[in-house]
């Protein structure tokens, strides 16, 4: 038990990167439903997906 | 793109508040991750070129090794550093880190933008955090000189690009890269407007640097400390080469003529910094000198316009990248056990140091570009382009691949071969982590001649 606090108080700081990595990963992911909110929706450029096609974009 | 950019700002606070003796290990291996994860942006499989966009960042083809050689750098630079450093208070270690982050941060952000602003703005925010590791961690007084060079020399070249991109603005409405190509094409005839070209291009030409206004490189790579030499030597330059390639395109009605002033200026620089090296006995100046003629090479590429002149000048950016810092890594471990970086003062280290020879051997191969190597085939993509359009450039791009071979081989030759001599007396061996971050540059390298299609840009 000492030794999991002491080892929590020597490394806590190796969360801080993989919290930033989740962190953007979802403001990543935020970003992306913004830009698409229109996806497909086009008269001009809208299409039928193709088989296992879930976005047009990629 | 977040994905990257908000690890990278969470590097800062883990530099700050990791236990003293943790503070290395735990820098560079988070900064090693996020490297790795930087990786990712290779895989493009989108239709217009363009991925991982948000409202104001985005990657290409053309950004993306860039970006991602940005990334491979820092932990580099952390693992080049950490001797040097070793003996300074704790606190000045974490700004260091810090500052070195920070550069990361801004050079993503320069790299990524989408918005021409964004990207002057990032450009000139990375003198900042440069000038701080040049003028507070070189080791000698001239340091200070070095860095008024390095910050006017960029200054005085960024502030026309500031109102020539202001006049862009109020013209076409638009500085976003994505809109910007179907603009309608500017008609430029008078005086005036030749200057607004000049203006566009003349940042970007002192930051590659161009021949004639480069003055400020060798001081700054001589002053700076090693990871400051490696970051200007990889990232920094290429910033030039990318703004470029990026405002090239609002240019090109007007640059057919205009150009060709550079183009002679930038051949000619790769004859004359390659004979300035033959003639250096200052190690890092003459490392810094071949950046210069380098580059060189890569303005000629670019400013002939062609889609094999810009993949030639991104190939050469991002093998020159990673050789010239390997190259000043081999310089600064010379310097830490000689203290010198006089080449005279330290010859004959290949019976000392045999590992440490191989290294220096294959860098400067690297540097002469050696076949399989993607040095090679930048330069030749750029030679062959610049060769078609006008023959006579190869009576200086052929003279200066002469004087590259012969330079390297002059640095090969005065720092391994030959009799060690007498006063050295007792050097520290080598260490891993030196070997480490050799293996660090060579291996990327070595692995692009494999995939080179990674760093042709919009030519794949």
């Amino acid at each position: 038990m000492v030794n999991f606090v002491a080892l929590a108080r020597e490394h806590w700081v190796n969360i801080l990167v993989p919290m930033g990595f989740v962190i953007g990963w979802y403001l990543d992911k935020q970003q992306d439903q913004k830009l698409t909110a229109f996806r497909n929706k086009s008269i001009l450029f809208g299409r039928e997906m193709k088989e296992g096609e879930e976005v047009t974009w990629k | 793109m977040l994905k990257i950019i908000v690890p990278t700002l969470m590097l800062i606070p883990t530099a700050w508040l990791s236990p003293a003796k943790w503070l290395w290990p735990t820098t560079l291996a988070h900064s090693l991750i996020i490297a790795l994860f930087s990786l990712s942006w290779l895989e493009n499989l989108s239709e217009t070129g363009w991925t991982s966009l948000n409202l104001y960042m985005g990657t290409d083809p053309l950004s993306t090794p860039l970006l991602v050689l940005t990334c491979w750098l820092l932990p580099l630079m952390i693992l080049a550093s950490q001797n040097h450093t070793s003996a300074e208070p704790m606190n000045r270690q974490r700004t260091y880190i810090t500052l070195l982050t920070s550069l990361q941060l801004f050079l993503i952000m320069a790299f990524s933008a989408t918005e021409i602003i964004l990207f002057y703005i990032m450009f000139e925010a990375t003198l900042i955090p440069t000038l701080m590791i040049i003028t507070r961690w070189g080791s000698q007084a001239e340091r200070l000189n070095a860095g008024s060079y390095f910050l006017f020399y960029t200054l005085a070249g960024s502030l026309p690009l500031l109102v020539a991109l202001l006049i862009l603005q109020n013209n076409t409405g638009t500085l976003s890269l994505l809109t910007l190509h179907y603009s309608n094409a500017l008609t430029l005839s008078s005086y005036a407007d030749k200057i607004w070209w000049a203006g566009c291009l003349l940042a970007f030409l002192v930051k590659m640097p161009l021949y004639g206004v480069h003055l400020w490189l060798p001081k700054a790579h001589v002053e700076a400390p090693i990871a400051g030499s490696m970051v200007l030597a990889a990232v920094l330059l290429k910033l030039g080469g990318y703004g470029m390639m990026r405002i090239m395109v609002m240019l090109e009605p007007l640059t057919k003529e205009l150009c060709y002033p550079f183009i002679i200026l930038a051949l000619w620089g790769i004859v004359m910094t390659g004979s300035i090296c033959l003639r250096q006995t200052d190690l890092k100046s003459l490392i810094a000198y071949s950046s210069v003629s380098h580059m060189g090479l890569v303005t000629g590429g670019i400013l002939i316009q062609t889609p094999w002149g810009f993949t030639g000048a991104l190939i050469l950016m991002i093998a020159h990248g990673l050789t010239s810092s390997a190259l000043f890594c081999l310089a600064n471990t010379n310097y830490e056990r000689t203290h010198s970086r006089t080449m005279l003062l330290a010859r004959g280290l290949q019976t000392i140091f045999p590992l440490m020879a191989t290294w220096w051997l294959i860098a400067s191969l690297a540097n002469l570009a050696l076949p399989p190597l993607p040095n090679l085939m930048g330069e030749l993509v750029i030679i062959i382009s610049l060769f078609n359009w006008s023959w006579w450039t190869i009576a200086l791009t052929g003279t200066g691949t002469l004087i590259t071979a012969a330079y390297s081989l002059y640095m090969f030759l005065m720092t391994q071969r030959g009799p060690a001599p007498a006063h050295v007396i007792s050097l520290d061996p080598t260490h891993s982590r030196e070997h480490l971050l050799m293996t660090l540059h060579l291996l990327p390298l070595t692995l692009l001649i494999l995939k080179p299609e990674l760093i042709w840009g919009w030519a794949f």
